[in-house]
């Protein structure tokens, strides 16, 4: 399936790229138009984008309605969730002290990469690392 | 690029849920209020997004919107601005160090409120590096 989002992607579209790539679509085909850009590519599904199915919605980030849009309870999704809501949206209550560090750390893996298909691939990389690493927080060995 | 990044915006009076939680959006994202009219944002990457979503929850809320890349073509209108968002900035800063002064202050609560204030400081004002050395210098220890 081919998914459409903007352009320059950062902490929120590349954990969506991850999410989508992992749990939902692993053929997933990503399209990058410039933000604003209108009509949307045909054939293709939207995120992140404003007014879309999956997109922000009451106050939550893209990544968290695709959670919920695909049910998928994992509790260590749930926790990335988390942290990328508070890395992306402005929130009042902060919990997850990773979530600026995080917002950093992708602004700074989309700067050095050459494009958003760059981005993506070492995208990967981060989320995995930081899906094994939140398991074995769920999971401690006992 | 353009420089800046107004916003323009209009919420039914009723209810009013909606009217505070723009607001203090607003406020979080360190916007300034210019003249009454339109709020303001240096534009960035993040600044972008940040307001093209509100104007999104905006719109999902039933009010009318509109964003603006924008320049200022005179110069001293640019320094005015600046100041503007220095000052927001400076008044926030000044309430962390007049707290720090006192006896027994409540460091973790300090320095979070220091860390969400440097993510809106967008044009770094000498009192923010004084809250900092500030709150670096209560942290003890040996050096």
């Amino acid at each position: 399936m081919k998914w459409v989002t903007w352009e320059y992607i950062v902490v929120d579209r590349m954990a969506s790229t991850w999410l989508i790539r992992r749990f939902i679509d692993p053929q997933a085909e990503f399209i990058f138009i410039p933000a604003g850009q209108k009509p949307l590519p045909e054939g293709a599904e939207p995120f992140d984008i404003p007014g879309v199915k999956y997109s922000h919605h009451r106050g939550h980030c893209t990544f968290h309605s695709l959670l919920k849009e695909y049910k998928l309870k994992d509790p260590v999704l749930s926790r990335i969730a988390a942290i990328v809501d508070e890395a992306d949206v402005v929130q009042k209550v902060a919990v997850e002290p990773a979530a600026p560090g995080l917002d950093l750390i992708c602004r700074a893996l989309r700067r050095t990469s050459s494009d958003d298909y760059e981005a993506v691939r070492r995208a990967q990389v981060l989320y995995d690392a930081l899906y094994a690493e939140l398991s074995a927080d769920e999971n401690p060995v006992p | 690029m353009a420089d800046w990044l107004l916003l323009h915006y209009k919420l039914p009076s009723e209810p009013s849920a909606p009217r505070v939680y723009v607001w203090r959006k607003l406020k979080r994202l360190g916007a300034v209020l210019f003249q009454d009219a339109v709020w303001v944002l240096p534009q960035n990457p993040r600044t972008l997004e940040q307001f093209q979503w509100l104007a999104a929850e905006i719109r999902e809320m039933g009010g009318e919107t509109a964003l603006w890349q924008a320049q200022l073509t005179l110069k001293d209108s640019r320094e005015e601005l600046v100041r503007e968002f220095q000052a927001q900035s400076d008044l926030a800063y000044a309430e962390i160090l007049e707290q720090l002064d006192r006896p027994d202050p409540d460091l973790e609560g300090l320095s979070r409120q220091y860390q969400q204030l440097s993510q809106k400081d967008y044009f770094p004002s000498r009192m923010g590096q004084r809250a900092r050395e500030a709150l670096l210098s209560k942290r003890g220890g040996l050096s």
